[in-house]
């Protein structure tokens, strides 16, 4: 009943749509793209959600899909579909994306490249060279993008560079300028980062030292948060928090909050929150998958994160203003490996499956979860505009 | 019933009837569904074997590309490999990689699907899925075998072997070296490039030694390997300017084994049989050459002793009875690698009962495998049996039914951060049958089998072939079917062969009905695949050509284009001359249609590509 009502109200829309000659919309390069069609009343304030998929290492099956709003579409292979000329696709393991204005940057590791489309019709803008791109973030001019590989400055033309200080270089982040698309330099920041936010003129980096944790001769995870003065772009502070660093959401209200992964044995993967002066506190041990919605942080964590045969336990939780609150949310079969926030509360759960076939999206709206979709391999990170 | 005396030797044994009945009871119970000679035609083991029913070769590509077999739907773990009847191991990640197995030493290879039971087996022997055996080369005079090789992609190689006979010593000796550029042409997308850092040189040299001591039989061999290659690594979208891999890895591989067997004319006999291993592995990702690397420097090393005392009761003439016993101690060294040092002892006993008479024969095996690994102990049980029937001159049938494990390598348990220390062996159960008929001219083998895979796991390509990722979907169903229709036919001095090949295989994942994946074919599995193969010989002259032929697969299990990998077919041309003296040469032209394709993904195979043989024999 519910569908036929939507149904015909959509007729309806249509129908409406084609009687208005006098402003008629530039219609977007894309609007030929059809997916399945998602029930998506109550979603509101925003245009598209995206959804990368990582892709499984070495198979260059890194995708892009998009749930558009205007019609309920989710469409997969998006990339592909919108750039033929890019015969290669997207790549290999995407492994973040953030919306800037109407832009889509797409930090794709394992091919070096960062993709920057159009977020109105998901064609490409530009691609740009970065070793190991990580995460993204943003300021008014200028993309920061970190890398496993800093020190770019040792490398010579042909990319050869001193082997012993390749060993275990120390990462980087990359400036981009936004309207050039160029890189416009870069500063070094702990071993292999990771997240990143910009806040009040300053960056804060995660530093995971996940390499370094298998190599010689520390076998140490990285434990600081580097945080560079954006005006000078050097590091002006390095603060200690706990070992393997891998998200940083502001909350834009002056708390920066640390999502930390532990050891996989001995030491918990937890919440940080940094404040204003410096001062760090912890919120709570288990948090693998966190994302921020507006000033709230919506975490996941495994209870059983140190067993390596018990399934995993999920409990969720969210934390504002330095303070965890109890989330309710049922997750069914659904394990998590990724989750965004949408404008109006819902909560978009990437399921990776097997890490090696097609995973799929699901959408929750008050804690209950509305439909699953099929998406690309690994489905993980989602930027919306 | 039991004619023959219970002395402990049989009196008749020096007659012919004895030796008969000898020989019959002493034959394999179930014949190997492939056999192929192997010298002075492919250079490469995995070359002759890739043309089996059944088998699906997952080559790399290149020379230095490795080169497993899965068969019939049975990952490459269930697939034993036996030098001499002594299994090849590596309990790092079970994995034998065929490119390095050179045709030079071995004289032919044969496929067992269903239990190969004969007297006086190894334990081992009756552990696996399926079995390749690999026999060396006999001397049976003074000689020298002298080959040198050159062709496409900068590859050369050349051998030398030795064969000297004594009274009661037989001696073969051999060396061979190979280097091979491997630049190869390969589309990327829609221009062309060349494979890089896919070169290799390896060297190899054995011994071996046999003769008579005691009644029975002895040999001793000594196998040494040495390699340094690159890993091209997967073709994908890089960045201009960076590499797609710098990866080398250096192999060293020694095995010393040998054994002694006693004559089966006796009520009692017995066979002893060892094997020492060494095998020795340092990867690099070379991260100075290529930023995009992660920058492992990784060594390896493992070792393994092994003994096996089997012996066999010949009850009457046509009942045996075999009881077998393997000891095994493997040990892996690494740096940092595994949450512990894996070490593992393994046990493996069986008890076999066979019925051989002239037109019929029968066999049941159990088999105890026991596992005890840091933590763990895996035990597990593997029942077979399996029949030989000949009604009629023309015809013959054979059945089996089994179930057998393997167990989790090394890498499956404990390689850090993907290791698992509870996981389950993988089980096999297989139930199959042949059905041959000969005429003069003409034979023909079907065979339909069905296999059921529990618990089993998918090695599948990362970003290095060094690396896996190891997937357990669960619960896989095969049904296939392998056909051969074999003709041969002389004329005056003409020979002329012909072979053609067809099977057809459906391996379904039923893991889980929730899942998306329910109900469609396992990666790499293809529905149909075949080959046709003729060969004519005329006074010094051969000809040969194959085409082979395998369906579109999947490198996922979904019928998505993104997975969809397209049918390919390659042809293969052969001529040879005789110039006497002993002098030989061998021209071969392989994929003589410069087909592009792709047997696993990302990983792309050579075009067209030459090589001359030219082998001097004395």
């Amino acid at each position: 009943m519910k569908k036929a009502f939507l149904l015909f109200f959509s007729g309806l829309l249509a129908f409406a749509a084609c009687q208005d000659p006098v402003n008629p919309e530039i219609p977007s390069k894309d609007a030929d793209l059809a997916g399945e069609a998602m029930d998506v009343s109550g979603l509101s304030g925003f245009n598209k959600l995206f959804v990368l998929n990582e892709g499984q290492m070495g198979s260059n099956n890194a995708s892009l899909d998009m749930l558009r709003l205007s019609d309920g579409n989710y469409i997969t292979g998006v990339f592909k579909k919108m750039n033929p000329q890019e015969a290669a696709g997207l790549g290999d393991v995407g492994n973040d994306i953030a919306v800037a204005g109407d832009e889509v940057w797409i930090a794709v590791n394992n091919s070096g490249i960062v993709e920057v489309l159009s977020a109105k019709d998901e064609t490409e803008i530009a691609a740009i060279q970065v070793p190991m791109p990580r995460c993204l973030a943003f300021d008014d001019k200028y993309a920061y993008v970190t890398s496993w590989n800093g020190a770019v400055a040792v490398y010579g033309p042909d990319w050869s560079v001193d082997a012993e200080k390749s060993k275990n270089p120390k990462g980087a982040v990359y400036r981009i300028d936004r309207s050039t698309k160029q890189v416009a330099g870069s500063v070094e920041v702990g071993y292999q980062p990771e997240g990143l936010a910009v806040y009040n003129g300053k960056l804060y980096v995660a530093n995971s030292g996940g390499i370094s944790s298998s190599l010689p001769p520390a076998y140490s995870y990285d434990n600081t948060v580097s945080i560079i003065d954006l005006a000078s772009f050097s590091v002006s502070k390095t603060l200690e928090v706990e070992i393997n660093i891998q998200k940083v959401w502001s909350d834009g209200t002056g708390n920066i909050y640390v999502n930390t992964f532990g050891n996989y044995y001995s030491v918990h993967s937890g919440l940080w929150c940094i404040k204003a002066d410096d001062s760090v506190a912890k919120v709570s041990d288990y948090a693998a998958y966190t994302a921020i919605g507006g000033n709230t942080v919506y975490c996941f964590g495994n209870e059983n994160e140190f067993s390596y045969s018990e399934p995993a336990n999920w409990k969720a939780w969210k934390c504002r203003n330095g303070v965890k609150e109890e989330w309710n949310i049922q997750l069914g079969d659904i394990a998590p490996y990724g989750l965004t926030a949408l404008p109006d509360g819902s909560i978009i759960i990437a399921d990776a499956g097997d890490f090696f076939n097609p995973g799929k999206v699901s959408l929750f709206s008050n804690g209950v979860m509305k439909w699953t979709v099929p998406a690309g391999v690994c489905p993980a990170h989602f930027a919306i505009w | 019933m039991i004619t023959v005396s219970w002395s402990l030797c049989a009196q008749e044994a020096d007659t012919l009837l004895a030796s008969r009945v000898s020989a019959t009871r002493d034959a394999p119970v179930t014949r190997a569904a492939e056999e192929a000679p192997l010298q002075g035609g492919q250079p490469l083991v995995a070359d002759a074997v890739r043309r089996f029913t059944g088998v699906q070769l997952k080559d790399y590509g290149g020379a230095g590309g490795l080169k497993t077999v899965n068969v019939r739907g049975l990952g490459s773990e269930h697939v034993g490999v036996f030098i001499d009847g002594l299994l090849v191991d590596n309990a790092q990640n079970m994995q034998v990689d065929l490119g390095r197995f050179s045709t030079e030493n071995f004289a032919s290879v044969a496929l067992y699907n269903g239990q190969k039971s004969r007297r006086l087996q190894t334990a081992k022997e009756y552990a696996n899925g399926a079995a390749l055996y690999l026999e060396p080369v006999r001397p049976e005079r003074d000689a020298w075998r002298i080959s040198v090789r050159g062709g496409s992609f900068l590859t050369g190689s050349a051998a030398l072997q030795r064969h000297k006979v004594w009274k009661r010593l037989r001696l073969s000796a051999g060396a061979e070296a190979l280097y091979s550029g491997g630049r190869y042409p390969y589309p990327y997308f829609d221009t062309t490039l060349f494979r890089e850092n896919s070169d290799i040189r390896s060297l190899r040299l054995e011994s071996r030694l046999e003769g008579e001591l005691a009644g029975g039989e002895w040999n001793l061999a000594l196998y040494a390997y040495g390699s340094e290659r690159g890993f091209p690594g997967p073709v994908i979208r890089r960045a201009t300017g960076f590499p797609f891999s710098a990866e080398r890895q250096a192999d060293q591989d020694a095995f010393l084994q040998g054994g002694w067997r006693s004559g089966t004319g006796c009520i009692y006999s017995a066979a002893v049989r060892f094997k020492l291993a060494d095998s020795y592995t340092h990867y690099n990702a070379h991260a100075e050459k290529n930023p995009m690397a992660m920058p492992y420097d990784l060594r390896f090393r493992q070792q393994s002793a092994y003994l096996s005392v089997a012996q066999s009761l010949a009850l009457g003439s046509r009942w045996s009875l075999d009881l077998a016993t393997d000891a095994q101690r493997n040990v892996l060294h690494a740096d940092r690698t595994y949450s512990v040092e894996p070490r593992r002892t393994t046990l493996t006993s069986v008890l076999a009962g066979r019925y051989t008479a002239e037109r019929f024969r029968a066999a049941a095996h159990i088999l105890w495998q026991g596992a005890w690994d840091a933590g763990a102990c895996r035990g597990a049980w593997m029942p077979s049996a399996s029949l030989h029937w000949e009604p009629l001159e023309w015809l013959e049938l054979e059945a089996y039914a089994r179930r057998s494990c393997r167990l989790p390598s090394f890498n499956d348990l404990y390689y850090i951060a993907i290791g698992n220390v509870n996981l389950r062996p993988e089980y096999a159960g297989q139930v199959g049958m042949d059905l041959r008929m000969h005429t003069k001219h003409l034979s023909l083998r079907v065979s339909p089998y069905y296999n059921q895979v529990a618990d089993k796991i998918l090695a599948l390509p990362t970003a290095s072939q060094f690396r896996w990722s190891m997937l357990n979907i669960g619960l896989v169903d095969i049904t296939g079917v392998d056909s051969r229709l074999e003709a041969t036919w002389a004329i005056g001095d003409l020979n002329l062969g012909g072979t053609l090949r067809y099977s057809f295989q459906r391996a379904l994942d039923h893991s889980d009905p929730g899942k998306q994946t329910y109900g469609l074919q396992i990666p790499y599995a293809p529905e149909h695949s075949g080959s046709a193969h003729v060969r004519a010989e005329w006074k010094v002259w051969s000809l040969e050509w194959e085409t082979s032929v395998t369906g579109p697969r999947w490198s996922a299990t979904s019928t998505s284009a993104d997975y969809y990998l397209p049918a390919w077919s390659v042809s293969d041309l052969s001529l040879g001359k005789g110039f006497g003296h002993g002098l030989s040469a061998l021209l071969r032209v392989n994929n003589i249609f410069g087909a592009r394709y792709q047997i696993v993904k990302g990983y792309p195979m050579p075009g067209t590509s030459f090589s001359l043989t030219l082998t001097f024999k004395v």
